[in-house]
């Protein structure tokens, strides 16, 4: 057994296209996973209530930085209701690996964050 | 010389999981046949509850109940069982002198102090008890080894302090404290000192008369008991003066309308029916464990860790948490791989048959102390054996390459 996880996945961890940030985001949000001081800062560019770019950066394990890349491949391009939609078991139908229970915290700390990073948004342009 | 694979064979778990690599027993060990069969055995044959029937079945569970506590206090050496108080484990054991005894003890400007590597069942009762009375809990730093040194607890002593509560080893660095300087030093301050024994008793002879602590608080899963039993050892003067925290059956010597007389100690502090079955296995792990030696088991343990130590270092990028040498650690080595997450190696372990911890071990404060993310902890005992470190070794540096 040498490989535990997909060749395009592992190809994601060693150079992931998301990581990264934005000058000046719509909104950014940090997010801590308690169980293992993993945290992640997500920042998102939007326009017209499109999301026209998504990085993230942190300290993250390889469940959650796939996980985060995933994530924002998915939402990049989409309107704010589309990528509200995405939920848990969607992320997970993405990642598409079987995943503990604990792990699976790991891999929807990004999704957490992009659910409380458009509820900013939302309160940010209204307010 | 411990005979391993003799030994191995006493563990049922292993003729299911002949392959299985098991270095977690910091969180819990596994069973001999003997401990699981006293289990049964209580349930098949003696099965009845204690201190109540008069009839025979009732006074056997009775006598079997009153050994094993008599047992317990012979392997603390505590001057007398009715010192020993069964418990569900180790945090049962710490919560209960939190209230039973530190809430009513503690007043206003109080201090407590606990050491930054705590587990946080010797961490949150003292908190929270701080948070009811008013009193203030102050942390003592251990040094780059893992041990509290005499310069900083004496530092940290006031007048004000009333208790210091103290694991005898940690579950993270696995460093022993030296708690007979300890207890010398915090009694002539005039506090009292708890020590959380779970980490130490698998592996150490206690002798809690010889290391003079206060408390003493320990569970039977780590040291091949089953789960759900412990004990809690109370010096006699501390205990005489205790009032019970959980009422019910059992602790009574009256009850009436307007007053009710309490039963004696340890009793008092043991309401409801208790874990007699789990009390009798405990004193069957205690026999066995007596049996094999305390001390050719500790001198095992010394070995796997001096080999993992000096092995260890060889994998590139590994660093440890903890610095003592192989002679004052319990049984375990934390560690962590610079640029690879604990979690993914361990699930790549895990993929291997191998069962490692990985996380903070429940003792966040300390990693907050030594600004650590999660990390991988590698903790055996008397069935392990050093090819168990190599294979354990092997897989680090295989996983080391397949992340990098």
């Amino acid at each position: 057994m040498d490989e535990i996880y997909r060749s395009e996945l592992m190809e994601i961890y060693k150079d992931p296209i998301f990581r990264g940030q934005i000058d000046n985001p719509s909104v950014s949000l940090e997010k801590h996973n308690q169980f293992c001081g993993d945290h992640l800062q997500l920042f998102l560019q939007i326009e017209n209530k499109v999301i026209k770019d998504a990085k993230f950066s942190g300290e993250m394990c390889f469940v959650s930085l796939v996980g985060a890349d995933l994530l924002l491949a998915e939402i990049v391009g989409k309107t704010t209701t589309q990528a509200k939609k995405i939920d848990q078991t969607k992320l997970l139908e993405i990642i598409n690996l079987n995943l503990s229970t604990s792990r699976i915290a790991c891999a929807t700390l990004i999704l957490k964050a992009l659910h409380e990073a458009l509820d900013k948004y939302a309160r940010q342009s209204h307010g | 010389m411990l005979n391993v694979q003799n030994i191995k064979n006493d563990f049922p778990i292993f003729k299911h999981y002949p392959e299985l690599v098991y270095l977690d027993n910091a969180a819990t060990s596994h069973k001999p046949q003997v401990v699981i069969d006293a289990l049964v055995d209580f349930y098949a044959r003696q099965n009845a509850n204690v201190h109540r029937g008069v009839y025979e079945l009732s006074e056997l569970a009775s006598q079997a109940y009153d050994l094993a506590r008599q047992k317990v206090a012979d392997f603390l050496v505590a001057r007398s069982n009715k010192e020993i108080i069964f418990t569900k484990g180790t945090t049962e054991a710490l919560n209960l002198i939190a209230q039973a005894y530190a809430q009513s003890n503690l007043s206003r400007g109080d201090e407590v102090l606990v050491a930054d590597f705590e587990h946080h069942s010797n961490f949150l009762p003292w908190q929270a008890v701080c948070q009811k009375t008013g009193a203030v809990l102050k942390l003592l730093q251990s040094n780059e080894l893992g041990l509290i040194t005499d310069e900083e607890l004496q530092s940290k002593l006031t007048t004000k302090t009333k208790i210091v509560a103290l694991a005898h080893a940690s579950n993270v660095l696995g460093t022993i404290n030296d708690l007979k300087k300890i207890a010398k030093t915090v009694h002539q301050s005039g506090a009292v000192l708890v020590v959380d024994g779970a980490q130490a008793i698998p592996h150490l002879s206690v002798n809690v008369q010889d290391l003079d602590c206060d408390f003493y608080a320990f569970s039977g899963h780590k040291m091949l008991a089953p789960m759900g039993i412990g004990a809690l050892y109370v010096k006699e003067e501390i205990l005489s003066e205790m009032q019970p925290y959980q009422l019910g059956g059992g602790m009574i010597e009256s009850v009436a309308l307007q007053e009710t007389i309490w039963a004696n100690y340890p009793e008092k502090f043991e309401a409801g029916t208790p874990n007699v079955a789990g009390a009798l296995a405990l004193a069957t792990a205690i026999d066995y464990l007596k049996q094999i030696s305390l001390e050719s088991i500790r001198k095992h343990e010394i070995k796997l860790s001096q080999y993992l130590l000096a092995t260890l270092k060889s994998i590139g990028k590994v660093k440890l948490l903890g610095e003592a040498p192989a002679e004052m650690r319990t049984g375990l080595v934390s560690f962590m791989v610079e640029g690879i997450h604990a979690h993914d190696l361990s699930d790549y372990l895990a993929k291997n048959n191998l069962a490692l911890r990985a996380g903070f071990h429940c003792a966040m404060p300390l990693h907050q102390s030594r600004q650590c993310g999660a990390t991988l902890r590698a903790s055996y005992y008397l069935y392990n054996t050093q090819e168990d470190l190599e294979i354990l070794l092997a897989n680090l540096a295989k996983a080391v390459s397949y992340y990098g």
